[in-house]
């Protein structure tokens, strides 16, 4: 079986670079496409379903790590996931941080040398993986550690103040349920009535007492005193039932560790 | 007598001020002063016996000329010595325990001149009998004292704490605006070190290890794939990196070779991004010559790529152009980027903008503005506004 190969990089110049190292290292794997951002790569992701995956890290649209997590909630069917090589160029924390969470990477400008001790590794990988969801369970601990946790604001919010009309609805964050992020605005979900406030996630979520709200996807934070309870379906995804919503939030995988028993 | 008692008066106080500074001031003194705590008021009033030493010598020295008798100058040396001293323990002290002040005016000078009226006589007499002693020469005892000879001798004393007085002002003057000078070349030091970490700091933000490492990828695929182009990118990244790190040593610069920086730097993005990077650049031959502060534009431009263009998924296209507004220079760089409030624009904006503002602050003041407003319909517009100056 002929290896296959996603490459998404924004840099024209360098995608063909990198084919052209990659065909020189390693001539049987078949390149089957290569795009040019982070929407593109999940889309071709899913409806090519390679082995192996080579995600810039900063890509317009979304980041090599967004998309990878992003893959991961969507990722379904029999094939194994893709194993992740993340791209990045010079920047030391990140580098740094791919050393701690040992994660495949290969640092722009790629070196031969670099790159065929890489394409090594993954060729044991993708010979020797038999066992499925391994690769998915090795990327999900590399994104708890890559993923740049929100830093803790000093400032705690207490109340949401959000537009409804011409009124400003003052809600206390501890009768919020879920909040979901939507293009530019973060939908505020009380049990009796939902509001529109125009605050990103990742700003709120800093403000936000972690040990009450809890990010469960890439899209939504939901409040733990509302969570009755957490179930598994067949295909492994995990959803939550919320005390006064009838909504039923999906877990990502990232996040599923924090509902398991006990 | 009095024109030649004023000329050595004037040369003398030149002496003795040069002596003085010589001797008693090591030069190192001058660059430490404001940072050593204030000297000790003994050390302070035994820091000025020397002058005194000296001015007696010279009242001594002026003496024997006037009575023409050489061989009794060792004696009148003696005698002057005794009473400068003792004048200057008085008067000195006085001096530093109630008028301790950097600046003199009447309220100082006028009870100061009675004390030295009252220390004449009281310096001449005491300074005469120990020098007499010493000298086992008979000197006039306290009831003989008030006499015709004495009184143009305290005269004398006089004129000479008076000439000490002011010769220990004009000292303290010169300390302190030493002591100043120190100040103020500290002051310009720390200045000057601020300028050069504003300076540092432009620099680091321009030369983004990020976008040097991601050129030099690009040049590295392109030296394999097409070696024609990698020399022309290599040449925009040398014309980019010579505008960049020159900022340091030059502090002006034409529109023309801003626009020439602009044009490389673009011509980089563009190898770089491929079709989603357009851009145009206008400006008219008059302006070519127009003068402005270095790398003015270039954090601008590199807002409109890095949070505009570059994490849009379409690209789109930068213009900057240039021209005569008002009698003032009006720059305008305008992006179809992904606009102001974008969540998912890279973070960071506003350490450009922030330096710019504060440099177009330091150089025009109100002459200079920068503003940034949406453009339509989508990306942003800055305009830049500076007066007007050509070569």
């Amino acid at each position: 079986m002929t290896p296959r190969a996603l490459i998404a990089e924004d840099e024209p110049i360098l995608a063909a670079t990198l084919a052209r190292t990659l065909a020189q290292c390693w001539p049987e794997l078949q390149i089957v496409a290569s795009v040019p951002n982070g929407l593109a790569a999940v889309e071709q992701a899913l409806a090519l379903r390679p082995d192996i995956l080579f995600l810039d890290i900063r890509m317009p649209g979304q980041t090599g790590l967004e998309a990878a997590e992003e893959l991961a909630e969507r990722w379904e069917g029999p094939e194994p996931f893709p194993h992740v090589v993340f791209v990045t160029a010079f920047d030391d924390y990140a580098v740094q941080a791919f050393e701690q969470a040992a994660a495949d990477y290969v640092l722009k400008p790629v070196s031969a040398a670099r790159l065929g001790k890489t394409v090594e590794r993954l060729r044991g990988l993708v010979t020797g993986r038999a066992e499925q969801g391994a690769g998915l369970g090795q990327l999900l601990g590399q994104l708890q550690a890559l993923l740049p946790q929100a830093p803790a604001s000093q400032e705690r919010l207490s109340t949401i103040r959000a537009a409804v009309g011409n009124v400003v609805r003052m809600i206390p964050v501890e009768e919020v349920v879920f909040f979901q992020a939507l293009d530019k605005y973060v939908n505020v979900v009380t049990a009796d009535g939902e509001a529109l406030i125009r605050v990103p996630l990742k700003e709120l979520l800093a403000q936000l007492d972690a040990r009450r709200f809890q990010q469960i996807s890439r899209g939504v934070v939901v409040n733990l005193d509302c969570v009755q309870s957490a179930a598994r379906d067949d295909l492994g995804k995990v959803m939550l039932a919320l005390r006064g919503r009838p909504e039923k939030p999906r877990v990502s995988p990232v996040y599923a560790h924090h509902f398991r028993q006990m | 007598m009095d024109l030649f008692r004023i000329v050595l008066l004037g040369t003398m106080d030149h002496i003795v001020v040069t002596f003085a500074k010589r001797v008693c001031m090591p030069t190192a003194a001058s660059s430490t002063t404001i940072i050593t705590p204030p000297r000790s008021g003994l050390r302070r009033a035994l820091a000025e016996l020397p002058l005194t030493v000296v001015v007696s010598t010279l009242l001594a020295a002026l003496i024997t000329l006037v009575i023409g008798k050489p061989e009794v100058f060792l004696e009148n040396l003696l005698f002057s010595v005794m009473i400068g001293a003792v004048a200057f323990v008085l008067l000195n002290g006085a001096r530093l325990l109630f008028w301790d002040l950097p600046v003199w005016s009447w309220r100082q000078w006028v009870p100061f001149l009675a004390l030295a009226v009252v220390v004449a006589p009281i310096a001449h007499f005491t300074g005469t009998s120990v020098a007499g002693l010493l000298l086992d020469i008979r000197t006039p005892t306290l009831s003989e004292y008030p006499s015709r000879a004495s009184a143009s001798m305290i005269l004398f004393t006089l004129g000479g704490t008076s000439i000490m007085t002011v010769l220990l002002r004009h000292r303290e003057r010169l300390r302190r605006s030493e002591a100043e000078h120190a100040a103020a070349r500290l002051r310009a030091e720390v200045q000057e070190r601020q300028a050069l970490q504003a300076q540092l700091r432009l620099m680091q933000a321009q030369i983004e290890p990020h976008m040097l490492f991601n050129t030099l990828a690009n040049l590295q695929g392109l030296i394999a794939i097409d070696p024609e182009r990698a020399g022309e990118m290599l040449d925009q990244l040398i014309q980019y990196l010579r505008a960049t790190l020159s900022v340091s040593r030059a502090e002006q610069t034409t529109l023309e070779e801003e626009f020439n920086a602009m044009r490389a730097y673009l011509g980089l993005m563009g190898v770089r991004m491929g079709e989603r990077l357009a851009y145009r650049l206008e400006l008219p031959p008059a302006l070519r010559s127009a003068r402005l502060p270095t790398m003015l534009l270039q954090p601008l431009v590199e807002n409109a790529i890095v949070h505009g263009l570059e994490p849009k998924v379409d690209g789109g296209e930068v213009a900057i152009a240039a021209r005569v507004d008002d009698g003032r220079l009006r720059i305008t760089v305008c992006d179809t980027g992904l606009g102001l409030d974008q969540p998912h624009s890279r973070r960071g904006s506003g350490v450009g903008v922030a330096t710019t503002r504060e440099r177009l602050d330091g150089l025009y003041g109100p002459r200079a503005a920068l503003d940034i407003t949406p453009a339509q319909p989508h990306g942003t517009l800055v305009r830049l506004t500076l007066p007007l100056e050509t070569a």
